[in-house]
């Protein structure tokens, strides 16, 4: 989670958005964070570096809880 | 710091030049094929630290992630430019298609380049990278040759993905572009008659086989800065073929 929330800032910080202090698995990736297509490639790949694992690789994920269900697998 | 550039079809023919022009530019070559050729080993002696190779089989569009992104060009090379070279021609009459043949070509010369170019931009967008694609397509997707309308096909996929991705990811200065070659002297021409190589030089301004090296040095510009407002172009290196 907080090595999520880093890489979510990280991100937040490049579009000059300010950082989250909480992150929330109920928190929408397009409407709460803000996050265009782009950005949630950027999102992807980091995540993938990070832990391994591709989030987008089957099907759309909406939401940080369903990030955090990808990552718990 | 080098830039480093991954380069399919290193083996032979163009591949080759172009890891030997992007050398000679100072860039580290990433190059995959499948065989690991002595012309190849050469260069790799003349430039030690500079030039890598991986024996792949691109056939495999399935299997590149793991052994081309997780095992040979990983997050920590940080990728400046792709070369899509590599490819094979299933040359038969229209009436003679076969789908298995058809797709095994479309593996290597469409699908497996699309793969890559998905994992490439992954570690340019990782990077921050204002990274240059370049797929090598070819003449007979604009001017008809009797026994390319498959093989012209899989390269107008590539002229077609190229386009979409230069307009796609242009606005994080990622840039990609299509070098259209003419005929070459290489081994995927050698099956060719005389006769039927002065037919295909007569439809040539230059009336001769296209210059490798010329195709080469085409590659090396688009991936320097030099063309850093080139993106989404075809550039003909054709001899003039009308
Ligand atoms: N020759 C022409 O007249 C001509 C004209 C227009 C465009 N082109 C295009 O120019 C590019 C280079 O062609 P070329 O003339 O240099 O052909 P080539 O001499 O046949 O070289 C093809 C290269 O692709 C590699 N390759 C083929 N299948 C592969 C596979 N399954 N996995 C990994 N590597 C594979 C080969 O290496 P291995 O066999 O060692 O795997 C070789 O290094 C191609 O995209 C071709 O379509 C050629």
């Amino acid at each position: 989670m907080e090595k999520l929330q880093l890489i979510i800032n990280s991100i937040r910080k490049g579009k000059n958005l300010p950082e989250l202090e909480d992150i929330t698995p109920e928190m929408n990736l397009r409407s709460d964070l803000e996050f265009t297509s782009f950005d949630l490639a950027e999102l992807t790949v980091k995540i993938e570096d990070e832990f391994d694992v591709d989030i987008f690789e089957d099907g759309l994920v909406n939401t940080i809880g369903e990030i955090i269900v990808k990552l718990g697998k | 710091m080098s830039k480093n550039i991954l380069v399919t079809g290193c083996s032979r023919g163009v591949g080759l030049e172009i890891c030997r022009v992007l050398l000679r530019e100072g860039y580290n070559v990433y190059g995959i094929a499948r065989s690991y050729t002595d012309e190849f080993k050469v260069l790799e002696q003349e430039y030690i630290g500079h030039l890598f190779f991986k024996s792949i089989d691109l056939a495999d569009s399935g299997g590149v992630r793991k052994s081309v992104f997780k095992e040979f060009v990983t997050n920590d090379i940080l990728l400046d430019g792709y070369v899509n070279n590599a490819a094979v021609a299933y040359d038969d009459i229209v009436t003679n298609l076969n789908i298995d043949r058809l797709k095994a070509m479309y593996e290597v010369n469409v699908f497996t380049p699309m793969v890559i170019t998905k994992y490439a931009i992954r570690n340019m967008l990782l990077h921050k990278t204002r990274g240059s694609i370049v797929h090598i397509s070819s003449i007979s997707v604009h001017t008809g040759y009797k026994g390319l309308a498959m093989y012209a096909s899989s390269k107008g996929a590539i002229e077609a993905f190229s386009k979409d991705t230069a307009r796609e990811w242009g606005q994080l200065g990622i840039r990609s572009n299509v070098v259209v070659p003419g005929f070459m002297a290489t081994a995927m021409s050698a099956s060719l008659t005389e006769e039927q190589r002065a037919k295909i030089y007569a439809r040539t301004s230059l009336k001769a086989a296209t210059n490798v090296g010329s195709v080469a040095e085409t590659v090396a510009f688009l991936l320097s800065d030099k063309a850093c407002s080139i993106t989404g172009q075809n550039v003909y290196v054709d001899n003039g073929t009308i």
